[in-house]
């Protein structure tokens, strides 16, 4: 599976240089992903990072700067610029609420460099977290919650 | 006239109209290298740049962010292609000319480290969108940081060309970033 989103990834990445982008007004509904955990695999496969199991580190990656995206319901992934009045791509009021969650996003797609750059003007809907997966691969990783008794 | 010189200065304000992205994302600003040397958002030798905010000490994105960018540089090197590898701190207190050079040499000769008065990081934080925030004081690290961290590909007078988020894999990036850039003679 994670060889399956490199290359994707990869295909992706191949067209030449962009330039000034033109948008186009997307409705996109997904999860809110950490996209270091999602593409590097550290972590575990995709489908353990994501959801309730991955929702803690969402939080500490996304507060300490690695940017969010969107997995969109047919595997696209889209990196967030920017959401509502959050002036960031990560760490934002907005963007740590929602980690994890199920958002039906409204906003301007920006196809660069083969990447799918979402700035989100709007979450029409927030549906909460919707993957709800902890019981099958329980907290991931299981050190984002420290440990009381350490 | 207030007026007049208001809008006089946003007209000459290139931040926005040069992102390629309906997001500011490059502009100008004046900082200070690990050497003492001012340094501004064009490179003295003309050469592309890669721009990344952090910093030396971070081990969160930091950690994994400044080894791509010199594995990117390294590789767009072999293809006679140079970029300079560029770190602006949101940490100041801890990265100073004094200490931030000996711990980016060791990821890459060429880094430069730049740091700045409050004001001035500041102009190059907004020039860029970059939101910095202290989260917690690490007992043993000293102040940990929230802080942007999509890398940005900038030519050699300091125009943004495109960004490179931080997630991608050394080939992935320094693809990007090739295709954007020609090989000096």
């Amino acid at each position: 599976m994670r060889s399956l989103i490199i290359a994707a990834l990869a295909a992706l990445a191949l067209p030449g240089a962009g330039h000034a982008a033109e948008g186009t007004r997307v409705q996109v509904t997904g999860e809110i992903i950490d996209t270091w955990c999602y593409y590097s695999g550290v972590m575990g496969s995709p489908d353990a990072v994501v959801g309730s199991a991955h929702h803690t580190c969402a939080l500490w990656c996304s507060a300490g700067g690695i940017p969010v995206g969107l997995l969109a319901e047919d595997g696209t992934v889209y990196m967030v610029l920017k959401v509502e009045d959050d002036a960031q791509a990560a760490g934002g009021d907005t963007l740590l609420r929602l980690a994890a969650h199920t958002v039906e996003a409204d906003g301007m797609l920006y196809e660069r460099d083969g990447l799918n750059y979402l700035v989100v003007s709007d979450v029409v809907s927030d549906q909460d977290i919707t993957n709800v997966n902890h019981n099958d691969y329980g907290n991931v990783p299981s050190f984002s919650i420290p440990d009381p008794n350490k | 006239m207030r007026r007049l010189m208001a809008l006089l200065c946003l007209a000459a304000m290139p931040a926005a109209a040069q992102s390629p992205f309906p997001v500011a994302i490059g502009g100008p600003y004046s900082l200070t290298d690990q050497f003492g040397q001012t340094r501004t958002q064009a490179d003295p030798d003309g050469r592309a740049q890669l721009v990344f905010f952090g910093y030396a000490n971070c081990l969160n994105i930091c950690s994994a962010a400044l080894p791509l960018m010199a594995q990117v540089v390294d590789d767009l090197a072999a293809d006679g292609i140079a970029v300079t590898p560029v770190m602006i701190t949101v940490a100041p207190d801890q990265d100073t000319v004094e200490t931030m050079g000996a711990p980016l040499a060791e990821i890459h000769p060429d880094f430069i480290g730049l740091t700045g008065d409050t004001q001035a990081l500041q102009v190059a934080y907004d020039a860029f969108s970059v939101e910095v925030e202290p989260l917690f004081q690490d007992p043993e690290y000293g102040w940990i940081y929230s802080h942007g961290s999509f890398l940005h590909l900038l030519d050699g007078d300091g125009d943004t060309l495109t960004l490179l988020p931080p997630v991608l894999d050394v080939t992935q990036a320094a693809q990007i970033a090739r295709s954007y850039l020609t090989p000096q003679s």
